[in-house]
């Protein structure tokens, strides 16, 4: 017999009132556990995101950049444009190994239930796209051809060598392409993107002499800086309409962009905090009062105050601990939940955006548990421990 | 155990109320002392200065060869623990907990936990085939009996007991005493305080209490025959 046992045996005394105090501290420690894997999924989930851009400035029309960026993560439509002529500008720009240009339009299916987004690529996109590898195919064979990505082309069941027809009514007349190449799985949003030439898809949509975005590759890194100026004083100086912006800093600023959602969800995982404490304070305190003349028999045995409160001690951090417990189990049941209501509240979350399972999450989330039933249990226990025996047996002696 | 010119006042407003005064008693191992009286009439307080549950606000209690009224707080705890035992009306027994579990409890506080110790303690109180049961189990003589296996787990030379058989039934009221007599006779120091005159009746002393002070009687050691026979 040991203290551990004894303790966890009065635990499990009033089976329903441990339970439902272990519920209250495990339904805080889950928010807890979700709002911090959400944290890392999401920033994890952008930075490779924007890493599979494969490019370190992106260039989007005037406008709010975040909205474009997002859109453009996403693949969409978005009324603004660039004049094509501009991308002469980017390519003038010292510093530059490689930049593409691109131009974007969905076209709306399934009487408004789904989105296909074309993508008008030049030979320079492939650069930036070193992991593109192709399940059948290749490269454009021609003006009027698609690379199609692996889900699209599952969903309209067709292979390389097949054909597929482009058209909205009363905008875009049915045109025919010949499906060059489909593209192995990528994990981005290039799995659902049809690709056509750049010039193609500006003939069918309609946008000629236009771009949505350029992609630029630097050849060093460390010139981000040096050359973003450049492009922007370029930019300035032939009144071009562009939005010139670092991917580093599109990171920093759709991210921080959450904190004032994260500061919220932390408020209400504060009080969730303060509710399940309390409830664990007002249980262990109960506890403590129904075995006033426990706790004096005890004592009149010679258990020293550190024992007994050590006992009210253990009991309390069982209980937080167990809580800690149910609520990383709780999280982990209700991620896919978690994540698929968060993709509907918040503008953009990244494609392959999921809660996982950390090391540093589960030690965080173990750690608040442990904190709490310290902190929590800490009175209780005192008061326990200041019983006087005679006043306690007195009080039993009914 | 000496008791040496013992005084237990309280102030109750404005007035001085002695819930003990001018006692002395002396008890030797192997005596089973009886303390009597009404309820309020200091039985109670007396158990609780022996106990050191409680400090006097003059005199002296020496027990074992130490006046445990001069021991610290911390010291005083160990003390009850090693060397007095008790037995309550209400037996306190955690419901949680197995028989063998409560009767090494004490050991716990003195972190000397000895199995073999709990068993041959239970055995001697007739509990062996019922070690592993919960106090909910049994009745209240056996529950009685585990309360006093705890008591003298620790292997303590004065054991106190309030009422010990208050609760219980006749046929388990006489067995405790019977463990009473047997402990007694291995030369375990006892005082029992009890509001049963029969149960007095078996102690070798009994020490009538009125008003907190120890009445005189001639008849101290004759005072079962003198009161049972009214």
């Amino acid at each position: 017999m040991n203290w551990t046992a004894i303790a966890l045996k009065n635990i499990l005394r009033r089976p329903i009132r441990s339970i439902l105090t272990v519920a209250g501290v495990g339904v805080a420690i889950a928010m807890l556990f979700n709002l911090l894997e959400f944290q890392r999924g999401y920033e994890k989930g952008l930075r490779s995101e924007l890493s599979d851009l494969g490019a370190h400035i992106m260039i989007v029309p005037r406008g709010c950049p975040y909205e474009a960026a997002t859109i453009v993560l996403h693949g969409g439509k978005w009324p603004r444009y660039m004049d094509e002529e501009w991308y002469q500008i980017v390519r003038g720009t010292e510093g530059i190994e490689a930049s593409t240009a691109i131009i974007m339009d969905a076209i709306i299916r399934d009487g408004g239930r789904e989105n296909l987004i074309y993508m008008g690529i030049d030979e320079n996109y492939p650069s930036l796209r070193q992991s593109w590898r192709y399940a059948s195919g290749d490269w454009f064979s021609g003006t009027q051809a698609a690379i199609l990505g692996s889900s699209v082309a599952r969903s309209m069941g067709v292979t390389a060598g097949g054909s597929i027809t482009i058209e909205e009514k009363g905008r875009i007349p049915a045109t025919e392409v010949t499906v060059a190449g489909v593209l192995e799985r990528t994990n981005s949003q290039d799995d659902g993107l049809v690709f056509l030439p750049q010039h193609t898809m500006q003939q069918i949509f309609g946008l000629q002499g236009k771009l949505v975005m350029i992609l630029v590759k630097l050849a060093d890194v460390t010139q981000t800086e040096q050359v973003t100026a450049a492009l922007r004083s370029a930019s300035a100086e032939a009144d071009a309409g562009m939005n010139i912006f670092p991917l580093s800093e599109l990171l920093g600023t759709l991210t921080s962009l959450l904190s004032s959602t994260r500061v919220f969800v932390l408020a209400i995982v504060a009080v969730a905090f303060i509710i399940g404490g309390v409830g664990v304070l007002t249980t262990i305190l109960m506890a403590v009062y129904e075995r006033t003349r426990e706790i004096g028999m005890m004592k009149a045995m010679g258990a020293a105050k550190s024992d007994i409160f050590r006992l009210i001690w253990l009991e309390t951090l069982f209980t937080t601990i167990g809580g800690g417990v149910a609520g990383i189990l709780l999280a982990l049941l209700s991620g896919r939940g978690v994540v698929a209501l968060l993709k509907t509240i918040l503008p953009h979350t990244p494609a392959d955006f999921a809660l996982g399972m950390s090391g540093s999450t589960l030690a965080i989330c173990m750690g608040v548990s442990v904190v709490l039933g310290v902190v929590a249990g800490t009175w209780p226990a005192w008061r326990a421990a200041s019983i006087s025996p005679i006043t306690a047996i007195r009080g039993g002696s009914s | 155990m000496a008791i040496r010119n013992l005084w237990r006042s309280y102030e109750r407003g404005s007035e001085t109320v002695h819930a003990l005064a001018e006692f002395d008693l002396t008890v030797q191992p192997g005596e089973m002392v009886g303390i009597v009286g009404r309820s309020g009439s200091g039985k109670t307080t007396l158990l609780n200065q022996i106990g050191c549950l409680d400090r006097p606000t003059t005199g002296q209690v020496i027990i074992a060869g130490t006046d445990v009224t001069a021991l610290p707080e911390r010291e005083l705890v160990a003390f009850r623990r090693d060397h007095i035992g008790f037995i309550f009306q209400l037996f306190y027994l955690l419901p949680t907990l197995s028989v063998a579990e409560n009767v090494g409890m004490p050991m716990l506080f003195a972190r000397a936990h000895d199995r073999e110790r709990v068993r041959a303690i239970c055995e001697r109180v007739g509990l062996a085939d019922q070690m592993t049961a919960l106090p909910g189990s049994l009745d209240g003589g056996d529950m009685q009996r585990v309360a006093i296996a705890r008591a003298l787990v620790n292997d303590p030379a004065l054991l106190l007991a309030d009422e010990p058989t208050g609760r219980l039934e006749r046929q388990a009221r006489d067995e405790v005493l019977d463990i009473f007599d047997d402990l007694r006779a291995d030369g375990l120091a006892i005082v029992m305080a009890t509001h049963d005159l029969e149960q007095a009746a078996r102690c070798g002393r009994v020490i009538e209490l009125r008003d907190g002070r120890r009445l005189e009687h001639a008849y101290e050691d004759s005072w079962p025959k003198a009161h049972c026979a009214t």
